[in-house]
């Protein structure tokens, strides 16, 4: 049963997206009921795959767990096959995908109301669903990059829905090439690992790289894979992309760029970690990734004045936090953060678009007072971030003492009080932004209205999940365990986990650095000695550092390359040939050269 | 020294796959380059079978020519089928008149 | 021996169809291509292939090529080609060299091993290719028709025009 799931978790949503561009622009209610439809489908049946892992849940180590595919479809020796495993770190992302995008869409009833062109929308985003769910399920490396590419390619055409704004497509494409610049990475350790064990799953590289691959091999898969993890999860030196693919539909944002495929970077860290931990500087590398990303986000996050750039460099920072956490070796504790953030960072946004959607504007500086005119949508922003902060008992506080604890116990301590440091900033940053939306006096002429019942369920629901997915910790730590023997995961249940958490006095040191941060949040008018001290860097923090610029270059070389490639298509249909000829010619002198 | 056929077959196909290719890459007529690639794909053919008569397995090599027969008949087909409507449309069977790429 | 004569004829017509400056010799040609390389096939063994390439190829092909010659006309094109002459010659010379180089040594007769007759290969083995030869083949003359159906084409093209 279990494979018809998984292929079904994946074409379902392909099959919707086929049939909502079929349907055509002319019938909007129709689109948005069958994207909902379809991708609530697709939801139920991610739930029925992380429900058949249940005996794991309970302790019982399944007759599956091994290195070979849970199931797989031949297609040649080309290729290798297409192979699917249900394994706990897989399905859970998968229902962060399905389950999270279903809500999106969801929302986007609400949202995108009145919209024209709904069909690229639906579609783009089904798409999207299915492609994810592929990514994390897969266990062939060539298909796992073929997910990461389409992932990447409904991200750009999202990113750049409004293709009329000079700013969204400009956004699109950025994104596009600074992902695909490292899918190069991810392509390149794939063919390396075929070239030297003859297949491409994922099972069998993680259980004999260590040994069969040459050192220098290995460590260019590795920092390959890092670099493509690093793209893809908006990571340093390539953060720059993620806020502004913030010109996204708020949905879009929420789903794509926060809740699911951001995390494919953390993924891909997290399920070739036994592979690369001995790599020499690999762990350090990941841990200086983290712990940059991190601190340089928070920072942007503290200056940023667009509401939705602040969740984008808040994004970026809790991302660094899993980065981190799995160069620490805390594959469990990233996992957790991951689950505890999708869920948080989702609904963040989602309140964010409710916002957006009543007043359009997404300058926080005209905000403001808000919190009387959207009572719901205030108590489910609010929730979600006290979760972002870190207050107890929210999911976020659990995850991320978790991070920092596997932080202490195994990484270095610099890093430690760096990223304590940056639960402070957190804590900062969140507090400005709740008070300048919700609170204090309307800075503008506002028509604001509460969020509608599409809306209102989708919030209400992922409210719930930040509220209540730390339950399922040691549920999530035992599938871990279970399905995953190479990478020697330790839990801890809910209770065990509280009784270290409350008794360690890491904990306490961490909640006050939150509480001093909250203080601050709320007396930053009257800081003035700190803010006009702080002035400098915020000014740096405001030019991303320097990032932005390396960015623009990356992604201006890449299109002046492409400009200049493009004299080579004449559409000749004789130089196209001769051009095929020349191929061939080259390939046969490396055959003959080979042989 | 007695050639064995099979080589002498075998350097015949290289050349006739030569030729089709030179016709494709020299000619502008669109009929002359269906003409080309049918030479191409009769080089194909050929080599199908001498493979087949070189590993004993002359049925095999035999079904899979059939199969390559058909589909080439089909694309000469259609090619000859749009080479008339190209004529009809732009009044030249002209290749280099097609190209639209870049105006 | 006759070898040797049978592929240099092959060669021969080829070239002189590819040179031909007209399309109706250029077709004649390619005629004579399909004929020599059936006598080959007859020769080599593959009777099947043989009948099916003297039917289709010398038959079929060269009627609808005839045809269409017919309806487009058999204009005389002498214009120069796009990609140097010379770069053609070495870019297809090293290719024939290289897949010479590479193919003949490869070509040694074995024993001829007992395997089932062709029929039973094209039905039992690969029922599945012909199953789609034969849709391809529905395809190829549907899209002959509308290439060539005059009326509808126009209107179809005009309205998709209005469109966009």
């Amino acid at each position: 049963m279990v494979p018809a799931v998984i292929l079904l978790t994946i074409l379902f949503p392909w099959t919707g997206a086929l049939l909502v561009s079929i349907t055509g622009d002319s019938r909007p209610r129709l689109q948005h009921f069958l994207a909902v439809l379809f991708s609530a489908v697709s939801g139920a049946f991610a739930i029925v795959l992380l429900l058949n892992t249940l005996p794991v849940w309970e302790g019982i180590v399944p007759a599956w767990v091994a290195t070979d595919p849970y199931f797989s479809i031949p297609l040649g020796g080309a290729f290798g096959n297409v192979s699917f495993m249900a394994d706990g770190l897989g399905v859970y992302l998968a229902a962060i995908a399905a389950v999270i995008g279903s809500l999106a869409i969801l929302f986007s009833v609400d949202y995108m109301r009145g919209e024209k062109q709904l069909g690229r929308y639906y579609a783009y985003i089904l798409l999207f669903i299915g492609a994810m769910t592929g990514l994390v399920l897969t266990t062939n490396m060539l298909f796992l990059f073929f997910f990461w590419e389409i992932t990447a390619l409904c991200s750009y055409v999202l990113i750049s829905f409004n293709n009329d704004d000079p700013k969204a497509v400009a956004g699109g494409i950025k994104a596009l090439i600074v992902t695909q610049l490292g899918g190069v990475g991810l392509l390149l350790g794939a063919l390396l690992a075929y070239t030297v064990l003859g297949t491409y799953e994922i099972g069998v590289f993680i259980e004999k790289a260590p040994l069969a691959i040459p050192a220098f091999g290995l460590s260019i898969a590795a920092f390959g894979f890092l670099v493509a993890a690093a793209a893809k999860s908006a990571q340093f030196p390539f953060q720059t992309w993620l806020p502004d693919a913030m010109e996204a539909p708020t949905p879009v944002s929420a789903l794509i760029h926060a809740a699911t495929m951001v995390n494919a970077g953390v993924y891909l860290l997290a399920r070739f970690f036994p592979a690369f931990e001995g790599v020499p500087g690999w762990k350090e590398a990941v841990i200086a990734v983290g712990v940059i990303t991190a601190l340089l986000a928070a920072f942007m996050a503290l200056v940023a004045t667009d509401l939705k750039r602040v969740l984008a460099y808040s994004t970026v920072s809790q991302l660094g936090y899993m980065v981190y956490g799995i160069g620490a070796g805390g594959i469990f504790a990233s996992q957790v953060h991951l689950l505890s953030h999708s869920v948080f960072k989702a609904l963040l946004f989602l309140g964010a678009g409710a916002v957006i959607h009543s007043i359009a504007t997404r300058d926080m500086r005209e905000m403001g007072g808000l919190g009387k005119k959207m009572p719901f949508t205030q108590i489910a922003f609010i929730i979600g971030a006290l979760a972002l902060a870190g207050i107890p008992p929210l999911n976020g506080f659990w995850s991320k003492e978790l991070v920092l604890e596997s932080g202490l116990v195994d990484g270095p301590r610099t890093a430690y009080y760096l990223m304590l440091f940056g639960a402070g900033l957190t804590a900062v940053y969140t507090f400005r932004m709740v008070a300048m939306v919700f609170f204090g006096k309307p800075r503008s002429e506002q028509h604001g209205h509460d969020a509608g019942l599409a809306m209102k369920i989708s919030l209400g629901l992922l409210a719930l999940g930040a509220c209540a997915t730390w339950l399922f910790t040691g549920r999530f730590g035992a599938l871990l365990a279970g399905t995953l023997p190479l990478h020697s995961i330790h839990f801890l249940g809910v209770k065990e986990l509280a009784l270290e958490l409350f008794t360690a006095k890491a904990t306490y040191l961490a909640l006050a650095v939150v509480a001093l941060g909250l203080l601050i949040g709320w007396q930053r008018e009257r800081l003035t000695g700190l803010v006009s001290l702080l002035r400098i860097p915020a000014g740096w923090a405001r030019d991303s550092f320097g990032f932005e610029w390396i960015n623009r270059r990356i992604s201006a070389a890449v299109r002046g390359s492409a400009g200049g490639l493009s004299h080579t298509q004449t559409g000749q249909l004789n130089w196209n040939i001769a051009g095929i000829l020349l191929g061939l010619v080259i390939l046969l002198i490396l055959m003959a050269l080979g042989s | 020294m007695i050639l064995d056929p099979l080589i002498l077959v075998t350097a015949g196909v290289c050349l006739l796959a030569g030729v089709g290719l030179y016709g494709l890459l020299a000619s502008r007529n669109l009929i002359k380059l269906i003409v080309a690639m049918q030479i191409l794909t009769k080089a194909a053919v050929l080599a199908l079978v001498a493979a087949g008569a070189a590993s004993g397995r002359i049925n095999l090599s035999q079904s899979l020519a059939i199969t390559v027969i058909v589909v080439d008949t089909v694309v000469a087909a259609v090619g000859l089928a749009l080479g008339v409507q190209v004529r009809k449309r732009f009044g030249s069977l002209d290749a280099a008149n097609l190209a639209s790429l870049r105006r | 021996m006759l070898f040797g004569l049978v592929v240099a004829g092959i060669i021969l017509c080829a070239v002189l169809a590819i040179t031909a400056n007209r399309l109706l010799a250029s077709a004649i040609w390619l005629a004579g291509v399909s004929a020599l390389s059936a006598i080959l096939f007859y020769m080599l063994g593959a009777r099947e292939v043989a009948v099916i390439e003297l039917s289709i190829g010398v038959g079929l092909v060269t009627v609808l090529f005839v045809f269409a010659i017919s309806i487009a006309g058999d204009e005389a094109m002498n214009a120069k080609p796009l990609v140097p002459r010379i770069l053609g010659m070495v870019l297809v010379l090293s290719l024939v060299v290289l897949l010479g180089w590479m193919a003949v040594p490869g070509f040694r007769t074995a024993d001829p091993t007992t395997e089932l007759t062709s029929t039973d290969i094209l039905w039992e083995v690969r029922g599945m290719d012909l199953i789609v030869q034969v849709s391809l083949i529905f395809a190829g003359v549907l899209s002959v028709l509308g290439l060539l159906s005059e009326k509808i084409l126009p209107a179809r093209a005009a309205e998709k025009g209005g469109r966009s």
